[in-house]
Formats: structure tokens, C-alpha cells, sequence
């Protein structure tokens, strides 16, 4: 499976990469499997995810920090939130420091992204992953993966931002003017959630939490068929 | 690994109590056991019956909290927290949350609520349970001791009094004054006082007047001197200094001097304009010149706020100064007129009488006249004392009364005979509509002339209306009538059936309803009471209310009275014309929770009126 090659089957696809993988901390991932695919959303063990990174192409750039809570439709638990800095390769560019304020020195002493995936690997496994733009998410987890494992990291994740272009979409007869905006500050208006400071990666991942109860309180989730909310 | 959730931290120190702990350490231990937890609008947070292991925090959105019959308590908003009484109950709920909007919470678990409750006072101060020990609590941090106004008269004293036995004679008495260097020596009779000598008494009693050294002082002195308790606030004492023209009270404490306080400890503690425009009111010599003072009053007020005066003082003040302004008119209108034909009584009504006066106070007034009144001889004297005083009170900042309850309406000028008849009538044959428009009269006070004829129309009234059931529960009828609101939401006050409204009058639903179900014990009791808080303490005494409900009510009302006084101080210096009306947007925090707790204290204390003074209706 590759980044463009999303399994159909994520429970035979995990089967196969526990048994194929060389890597202990990537067979602990596949053997923990995904749990919540068989079951209904209440009981569903969630992590919700944020990465910050040093630019947009996932070829070229790399993570700086990486944020992660797991959380219930009842509680987000802050008890289990973890944050990581990561020392890059490059140099951080003007532009990615004036989004997520995290600066040259700030990173200095941070170590490597190697150093410590197997942890962020050991906190997601078994759980249903959430973010914000998958789109991001995914494929720098992909690449940090080949870089360190030499192996690809997939697993499903359920996408905010897809699931709000969904519950906002109107088909262009009845739109008027520009499409809603998807970022993670608008979406979280729109349920009269509070105001965070953006792009810092942990209070991100609270963030997306927050917007996915939300989004499953207002009932636009379908809580039966999880498979549904998976992006591919 | 750092975990950074430091925004989250910030957002609680911005509100209490969490506010005050903002420099422990701890609270960042804390932070990360919050669970949060979005609900949408209509679900249940506590629903009925539920028990309760978390204290909430409402990040955003809002909550509503109703007892277990459904009755509305309170809504709350971002930064308010709820669960702490079943928290403190072990659990148990007796109430119920419920989203009124989609709301986010921070849920933090029992066990640091625990924790913070038994290490901070700070913390479990703003949890305590009961309302009225949170009042107290508040309010006793709010008091300064440092202010003239609020210090007690003991504070002022530097030494022990000089005293000598009445027997003594003048000379003694003189040299005991020149070797202790005082400029007063108080006069004792087996230890309790019984006159005071001065300077200018030995001076104009004894040098100017030729006096052998060898007379027993008790001849000269000034015998039963005007003294102040050693408890009363400072600035009764500077008032009563000014409004008798002496410099030297003696301070009582268990009927023993403790001391003597002098014009000269207070003036060097503290100068007040406010307490000296008094005795510069008695100075003028035409009305113009009242009315140029009456310009200063707004100044005055405010500085009366200013130096951290309580309610009690300010109303006491005002109330002081409003009735120098009523004498001196009349001493002007007689000046004018000539002296009276018979003898009568002028009398102040409502806050006036009750020393509960506040900047701008519409006038309420009457007149009492000797029985030997015949309005053909002496009617047009009368008419036009009470309309030079009425006018010119108008003219002075005390607008007419809207009501017609002025000495200027002939019907308010009667003899002590018809104001007991008329009494009489309102008390035993009681109508509530028809009491709703005289309750006023019930807080009554001579305040010139022959103050005996207030006196006994006082007491009429008293016997009469502490025999009177039926008058009673007419009174606590309409006591009832105006009543306080639930407390607040965002911009809004909210009132019990959860309608929500721009801004209220602190006066007709906070102050008033006091004053109003006070009067009403008042009168049960026969108390000869007139201010509110003077009532409340026999109120208290007399045990008519449950054990320390009538502290909860001074408290109440101190309360209420603060922030009202505070409102007509912006008001004032924003140049417009105060008023009661409050917009809830200017209270603070501190404020809008306070206040909630004395209105809970109101409406309990209305509901205990009903079954104490039970009648039909």
C-alpha cells in the first residue's frame, strides 16, 4: 500500500504489515489493529492529532512538533495529551516560523523526530486517529516513516475538515457567493466553540476534538457505519 | 516532553477563584486531569437525580440550573463554575444543569476541588455554601480602616480619659487640666459621667463671670453632656460635633468614659467638606444661599463615596445635611412670617426619617399642629411656611414630591388629633391598595418644632399597629409586592420566570423591599426605630426572625446599597442626573455575585413574611 494505494480492507491490510514489517514499533501498530472499525462511535477509543511543520510539501519539508490527545464522544483527556518538538534537518523558513511561532532556538535542544516516533506510534495504536486536513497529516507521517522505518506508516483517519466540506456542502444552485471556510478557527464557529491561539500542535489536536464532538452532537455524524467516516 | 496546554491554564486564571491561585504551581498539575466535554443545547450536564463527581467549568456557552421542582436558580456563562454543592455533598445532587446553548466544559475532577477546598481560602471562601457567610466574607474584605468614615470612634482615642469627681472644686479641677495638658476634664459621679468642664467654660463660667476658685465644679459644668459610643463610626461623631456646635465628646463605652475625642483628632485625621457644609447651611441668611450650597452637594456626595463610606454613613449624612436644609428654610419662612400662633411640628417622611437619604430624593414631608389648629385663624400662616418650605426645597435639589406628600398639601397639614384619627383608620380598617400609598407616613420623624407632637403621634401609631393583626399582614401584603431579581446573565438581569431584561432600579427591587418587610417586623415588634439597620438590630434582638436573618438582611442591604451608591457616583460624574437604574454591563464580577446572594436573601426573607404575618389575599 502506498500513499496513492489506500487499502480497501484496513483490518486485512494492518494483518499484512504486522506480519510483513521489520520494525518492532510498526508490528506493535499493526498487531494493535483498529479497534473502533467494529465498534459504535460512543465506545470508540479517538485520539485526535496535530502536526506543525517547516512548510506545506511533504517532499521537502519536515515535522517541527507534533501534538496528540486521546479523547471519548463524553471527555477529552487532557491526562493523555503528548507534545513533541523535533529538531529538523533544515533550516526553519521566515514564513513557517510567523505560523507556528516556534523558533530556531526554541528547537535547538529538541531532538530528532526519530528519536521519538515509536512513542507517538505507541500512543495512536489501537485508537481511531482524528485531524484536521488529512492532507497533511498523512503524508508526513508517511514520509518521517520511510525516512526512519524504511517502511510506510498508513492507517484510516477520520478528517474533520472532510467531514464539515460534507455537512456545508450545497451543489452551486443553492450556493451563493464563496464556499463556507474549511480551517479548523471557522469550522469551530460554526458550533460556537471558543476562540484557541492556532498552530500550536496540541491545543490543534484539543481543538479538532473538540470540533469532532461537536460535529457528532449536531448529529451530522453517522454513528452506525464508522467505515463511512474514514477518508481514504 | 513539555506538555504545553498553557492557554488552557490561562483561561481559567482569568476568572475566580482560580484567579487567586494563579501562582500555584499546582494548578498546572491540575490542568491536566481537566476532561473536556462539548454538550449541545436541551442535553442534561447534571440531569435529575444523577450524581455529580466533577466540578464544571463553562469554557464557552451556557447553562441553566433549576432545583429539583423545576423553579429556575440561575444561568450561567463562560468562566462560571457549578458542581461544587454536590461536590461538597459527597456527591449528592439536588439540583439540575442543563445546556440553555452548546456549550464546552472543563470537567476537573472531585479529588483537586477536594484538595484546593481544604488548602486555600481563597478557593473555599468562593465555594462557601452559604450564601450569607459569602456575603459576609465578601463584604468584610471590602471595608477599609484606614477611612474617617468607616474607622470606629475608639480607633481615635490616644489616652485614657482625665477625669475628676463632681465634688471637686474649680481650682482642682483646673489644675489637673493644666498638668495633664487636656483642654476637657470629664466629670464623674462613682465612676459614670455626669459632666464635662472646658477651656471656654472656665474662661466664660468662671474668669468672665468674677467665680470664687473655691466653688464645686458641679455648679459650671456642662452637666449631662452630649457623648458618642465608643463602637459608633467617626463620622457620627464629626457629624454630631457639627450639628450641636461642641468640640469635645466624651466616648462611652458599658456607661463608663473611655475618652474624649476633639474637633482638633478629627480634623487631623481627616478634613470633610461634607460634615462642615452643615454648619454653613446654618449660616445662610436667604434661600440664594442655600441654593449655592445645594450646587456643592453632587460634590459632596461623591466625596463622600470617595473616602470609602459605607451605606449606613452616606445615608446618615445626606439625611443630616437634608434636614439642615428643611430647618434652616423654615427658620427663614418664620423669619419672614413671624413666629407661630400655636405650636407644631414639621416632619420629614420615608428615607428622610429612616437617615436613609441619598443624592436627589424627591421631598416627603408633612405637618403636625397643636390641637388648638383652627384653620380660619391660623391657615394661612400654616400655607405659607409649608409652601415657602416646599418651593424652596425644590429649589434646593429636593424635588417636589409626585405623590402630593408634602406639608404644601392641605391634607398632610393636620392636627395631632386628626393625624392620629387618620392613623386610626388606615391601621384598623386596612385596605392594601389603600396602605400601598401611605406605608410611607409609617416611617415618620419630628425634625423642627415641637418635636413632643411627633413623638406622641409615634407612639399612637405603634401601640395601635403592634395590636393590629389584620393591618399587619395588609402591610406584609404589599411588603411582598416589589420584588428582587434572580441575578444575572451575561448583559442581562434575569428574574425568576427566566425573562431577561437590559437593566433594573436598585431601588424598587432591592432597597425598597428591605426597607418595606423591615418595617413591617418593625412595627410587629413596636420597635421606636426608625433606620432600617437601627430596626434590624432589634429586630434581631427581639428574636423575630430566625437566629441571624436579620444580620443576613444588614448585610443585604449594605450590599445593595454599595452599588447603588457606586452606580449614582459614575453617574454623577459622567454629569448626568443620577438615578437607580443599573445596567448590569457596569458590575463587575464581584458585584453581579454578591448581589445575586442578597437578593436570595430578600426573596427568603419576603417568603418569611407570608407565614409570619399570614392573612387574606
Amino acid at each position: 500500500m502506498t500513499l496513492d494505494n489506500l487499502p480497501e480492507n484496513w483490518q486485512q491490510a494492518y494483518q499484512e504489515m504486522a506480519n510483513s514489517t521489520q520494525s518492532d514499533a510498526l508490528k506493535r501498530f499493526y498487531q494493535a489493529g483498529v479497534k473502533g472499525l467494529d465498534c459504535p462511535l460512543e465506545e470508540a477509543p479517538l485520539v485526535a492529532l496535530d502536526i506543525e511543520t517547516t512548510g506545506l510539501d511533504s517532499d521537502e519539508n519536515e515535522i517541527v512538533s507534533i501534538g496528540l490527545v486521546s479523547f471519548s464522544l463524553q471527555a477529552i483527556k487532557l491526562r493523555s495529551a503528548q507534545y513533541w518538538l523535533a529538531k529538523p534537518h533544515s533550516a526553519l523558513t521566515a514564513e513557517s516560523v510567523t505560523i507556528h511561532e516556534i523558533t530556531h532556538s526554541e528547537i535547538q535542544d529538541a531532538p530528532r523526530l526519530s528519536s521519538f516516533l515509536d512513542e507517538v506510534l505507541d500512543a495512536i495504536a489501537g485508537k481511531i486517529v482524528v485531524v484536521h486536513c488529512a492532507a497533511i497529516e498523512r503524508p508526513f507521517l508517511y514520509r518521517a516513516a520511510m525516512k526512519h522505518y524504511g517502511e510506510p506508516l498508513l492507517f484510516p483517519m477520520i478528517d474533520t475538515m472532510a467531514l464539515e466540506a460534507n455537512i456545508t456542502f450545497k451543489p452551486w444552485w443553492k450556493r451563493f457567493g464563496r464556499q463556507p471556510s474549511l480551517r479548523l478557527d471557522a469550522c469551530r464557529q460554526r458550533y460556537h466553540l471558543p476562540r484557541y491561539r492556532a498552530h500550536q500542535a496540541l491545543m490543534d489536536a484539543v481543538s479538532c476534538a473538540e470540533l469532532f464532538q461537536a460535529q457528532v452532537a449536531h448529529q451530522h455524524v453517522n454513528k452506525q457505519d464508522l467505515t463511512k467516516l474514514y477518508c481514504y | 516532553m513539555d506538555v504545553e496546554l498553557s492557554e488552557i491554564l490561562d483561561t481559567l486564571c482569568e476568572y475566580a477563584p482560580f484567579s487567586d491561585l494563579k501562582d500555584e504551581p499546582i494548578l498546572q498539575d491540575m490542568v491536566k486531569d481537566i476532561e473536556i466535554q462539548y454538550v449541545r443545547a436541551g442535553e442534561w450536564v447534571i440531569a435529575p437525580e444523577a450524581r455529580n463527581d466533577t466540578l464544571f467549568f463553562i469554557r464557552s456557552g451556557a447553562i441553566e440550573n433549576k432545583s429539583k421542582s423545576g423553579k429556575l436558580l440561575r444561568r450561567m456563562h463562560e468562566g462560571d463554575i457549578f458542581g461544587s454543592s454536590s461536590l461538597l455533598r459527597g456527591g449528592r445532587s439536588s439540583q439540575t444543569m442543563r445546556a440553555l446553548e452548546d456549550s464546552l466544559l472543563y470537567r476537573i475532577p472531585a479529588r483537586w476541588f477536594i484538595q484546593f477546598y481544604s488548602e486555600f481560602d481563597a478557593f473555599s471562601d468562593f465555594f462557601e455554601l452559604s450564601r450569607e457567610v459569602r456575603l459576609k466574607t465578601a463584604m468584610d474584605n471590602q471595608s477599609s480602616d484606614l477611612s474617617l468614615m468607616t474607622c470606629p470612634v475608639h480607633s481615635l482615642l490616644r489616652r485614657p480619659p482625665i477625669t475628676a469627681s463632681h465634688t471637686v472644686d474649680i481650682k482642682t479641677a483646673a489644675n489637673i487640666m493644666a498638668n495633664e495638658r487636656v483642654s476637657s476634664l470629664l466629670i464623674t459621679e462613682d465612676d459614670a459621667l455626669v459632666g464635662i468642664l472646658t477651656d471656654r467654660d472656665l474662661r466664660n463660667r468662671v474668669v468672665a463671670q468674677g467665680l470664687p476658685l473655691d466653688v464645686r465644679v458641679d455648679m459650671i459644668m456642662t452637666q449631662n453632656p452630649i457623648t458618642i459610643d465608643a463602637g459608633d463610626f467617626a463620622a457620627e461623631a464629626v457629624l454630631k460635633m457639627m450639628a450641636t456646635n461642641i468640640h469635645h465628646l466624651p466616648v462611652i463605652k458599658n456607661d463608663r468614659p473611655v475618652g474624649v475625642i476633639s474637633t482638633g483628632d478629627l480634623v487631623q485625621r481627616e478634613s470633610h467638606g461634607s460634615v462642615y457644609v452643615i454648619s454653613d447651611i446654618y449660616k445662610q441668611e436667604d434661600v440664594e444661599g442655600l441654593v449655592a450650597i445645594s450646587k456643592k452637594m453632587s460634590h459632596i456626595f461623591t466625596q463622600l463615596v470617595n473616602a470609602d463610606a459605607n451605606t449606613q454613613m452616606i445615608g446618615n449624612a445626606m439625611s443630616h445635611i437634608g434636614v439642615a436644609f428643611v430647618k434652616r428654610l423654615i427658620q427663614l419662612a418664620e423669619r419672614q412670617l413671624g413666629p407661630a400662633p400655636i405650636p407644631y411640628c414639621f416632619l420629614a417622611l420615608g428615607s428622610q426619617a429612616r437617615e436613609e437619604q441619598i443624592i436627589s430624593t424627591d421631598q416627603d414631608n408633612a405637618l403636625i399642629l397643636h390641637d388648638r389648629y383652627d384653620p380660619a385663624l391660623h391657615g394661612d400662616y400654616f400655607r405659607e411656611l409649608s409652601d415657602f418650605v416646599c418651593d424652596n426645597l425644590d429649589r434646593c435639589g429636593y424635588p417636589l414630591c409626585t405623590g402630593d406628600i408634602m406639608a404644601k398639601n392641605p391634607k398632610w397639614r393636620l392636627s395631632l388629633s386628626d393625624w392620629k384619627r387618620t392613623f386610626g383608620e388606615w391601621i384598623e380598617k386596612p385596605k392594601a391598595e389603600a396602605l400601598l400609598h401611605v406605608s410611607i407616613f409609617f416611617d415618620l420623624r419630628g425634625i423642627y418644632g415641637d418635636k413632643t407632637l411627633a413623638r406622641q403621634l409615634n407612639s399612637h401609631i405603634r401601640q395601635l399597629a403592634k395590636a393590629n393583626k389584620g393591618f399587619l399582614s395588609a402591610l406584609a401584603r404589599n411588603a411582598n409586592q416589589r420584588t428582587p431579581p434572580l441575578g444575572f446573565f451575561r448583559q442581562f438581569v434575569l428574574d425568576g420566570e427566566g425573562k431577561q431584561s437590559r437593566t433594573f432600579n436598585l431601588k424598587s427591587r432591592g432597597i425598597a423591599p428591605i426597607a418595606d418587610l423591615v418595617r413591617v417586623h418593625a412595627l410587629a415588634l413596636g420597635s421606636n426605630k426608625l433606620n432600617t439597620f437601627e430596626r434590624l438590630e432589634d429586630i434581631e434582638e427581639a428574636g423575630v426572625m430566625p437566629d441571624g436573618r436579620a444580620r443576613d438582611l444588614i448585610l443585604a442591604l449594605e450590599m445593595i446599597g454599595m452599588v447603588r451608591i457606586k452606580n449614582q457616583k459614575t453617574q454623577v460624574e459622567a454629569g448626568e442626573e443620577p438615578n437607580n437604574k443599573v445596567d448590569p454591563e457596569t458590575l463587575s464580577e464581584f458585584e453581579k455575585r454578591h448581589l445575586r446572594d442578597a437578593f436570595n436573601i430578600v426573596s427568603r426573607q419576603q417568603e418569611f413574611l407570608k407565614y409570619r404575618y399570614p392573612g387574606k389575599g
